[in-house]
């Protein structure tokens, strides 16, 4: 999903100009939820880093116990949306939370509808 | 000759019979072997076996005598009128079919006469004509002999002409080429690098202006804008989406945005990096380990293991006077 925002951002940034024959662009997302979990995709993107490596001083057997207290004060100092942990792989269509298809990032109930209706390239229902 | 006409018909052994009777006239002989011949549809069988009974005629004509001469010369003085001389026995013959059908005698020997005529024309015609037409043939061909060659080449550049839609400037190339022969057309011309990367050429012209001004620019997108027609089917809408961005290439390339041209000993000897940490104690222990851990990844770009490192090196920095007091 991250990666989706970064494009759709990216694609709005570099307009470009000759193109006359507008196409349909998604101006809103599913539902709320949607909406908070494209933000916390957005700051994670951005502080999943540095968090990781106060992390790694954090959980050291090696470093010193004050430099580690130091490193847990400037870890709960950032924003809670930032950790990656907090990210749930919604279905892109619908928003739904659980069932969800990591391939397709779909919801089990949308790919079975895309399925059936033969518009998922290379999708067939098993038989064996 | 009176034995191999007897191998076609039975009815000369009749009249080779008759013929040592001597009773019946040469006229009633060659009547009754007419009579008896088959009536056919084909002409040159009916020539043939007049020509057969004509020569036993002859040979009756030479036994008997002058009475069936009578007969034949009234045929004779007519065809000579005409002019072209016909074969003499022919004409005997066809006096004699005349003669023997039910039907006005002179008007069907005069239709046979006729045939036979024709007939004769045609077969001058070829032997004397012929010849003369196909030679002037044969040396006409042996002039203009690249024409249909090149024809068929202009006809087949043309047709490749009008399929040449995606803007491919291969088009002028091409027709040269192939204007000379088939053979050399294969490796002339510019490749498309559809199955092998473009290799970066070095372009021909020049840009004598350094960087563009911005009005160029304006200028540049307007006339984008103006001339860029909404796509008329699929295909020109794929392009589209290709150029933006939104369509990948074909064929598909799985290291489109990954460029990392660095060795792989720049991923795992990262020794180098630690050269501003302090060389004992715990921190350059934890740097260690860092950096073993850093050069056994693989998703990482060099780029970021280095901003790795330099990361905990600022931060190492910052927190120097904790240190201290430690």
């Amino acid at each position: 999903m991250a990666a989706a925002a970064l494009c759709w951002a990216l694609r709005a940034a570099r307009q470009v100009l000759p193109s006359p024959c507008p196409r349909q662009v998604r101006s809103y997302y599913v539902d709320w939820r949607m909406l908070r979990d494209v933000k916390r995709r957005k700051m994670a993107y951005e502080l999943a880093d540095e968090r990781l490596r106060i992390n790694a001083i954090r959980k050291n057997s090696i470093l010193p116990k004050e430099l580690q207290e130091v490193a847990d004060k400037e870890i709960a100092a950032l924003p809670r949306d930032s950790c990656p942990v907090r990210i749930r792989n919604r279905c892109v269509l619908t928003s739904r939370p659980r069932g969800v298809k990591r391939r397709w990032r779909l919801s089990r109930i949308v790919f079975r509808h895309f399925a059936d209706h033969a518009q998922m390239s290379g999708v067939q229902r098993a038989m064996w | 000759k009176d034995k191999s006409a007897a191998s076609k018909d039975s009815t000369p052994e009749g009249a080779a019979k008759r013929q040592e009777d001597g009773a019946e006239t040469p006229k009633q002989q060659l009547l009754d072997i007419i009579g008896n011949m088959k009536v056919e549809v084909s002409y040159r069988k009916k020539l043939q076996q007049l020509k057969a009974s004509e020569s036993k005629k002859q040979a009756l004509n030479k036994l008997e005598g002058p009475d069936s001469e009578g007969s034949v010369p009234q045929g004779t003085t007519e065809d000579t009128q005409r002019g072209k001389p016909l074969n003499p026995e022919l004409v005997k013959a066809a006096s004699a079919v005349a003669a023997s059908l039910p039907r006005n005698k002179k008007q069907t020997e005069s239709e046979l006469l006729a045939q036979l005529r024709r007939h004769e024309e045609t077969t001058d015609k070829q032997k004397k004509g012929g010849t003369i037409n196909i030679r002037n043939v044969i040396s006409e061909m042996t002039v203009k002999r690249q024409s249909p060659a090149e024809r068929g080449a202009r006809i087949s550049g043309r047709i490749s002409l009008q399929l040449d839609e995606d803007g491919r400037r291969i088009r002028p190339e091409r027709s040269s080429a192939q204007s000379v022969d088939s053979r050399r057309s294969l490796k002339v011309g510019k490749r498309l690098n559809i199955f092998t990367k473009a290799s970066t050429e070095p372009e021909h012209a020049l840009k004598t202006v350094s960087s563009p001004t911005i009005w160029d620019l304006e200028f540049a997108k307007e006339v984008a804008a103006v001339t860029a027609q909404p796509p008329r089917n699929g295909f020109e809408e794929m392009i589209q989406w290709t150029k933006e961005g939104i369509l990948w290439e074909f064929p598909i390339d799985n290291e489109v945005g990954m460029e990392d041209d660095a060795e792989f000993h720049e991923h795992i000897f990262l020794e180098k990096h630690l050269r501003a940490f302090p060389k004992q104690g715990p921190i350059r222990h934890f740097m260690e380990l860092v950096i073993c851990g850093l050069s056994k990844n693989p998703y990482l770009s060099v780029k970021q293991k280095v901003e790795h490192i330099e990361w905990f090196q600022k931060y190492f920095e910052e927190k120097k006077e904790l240190l201290q007091e430690i």
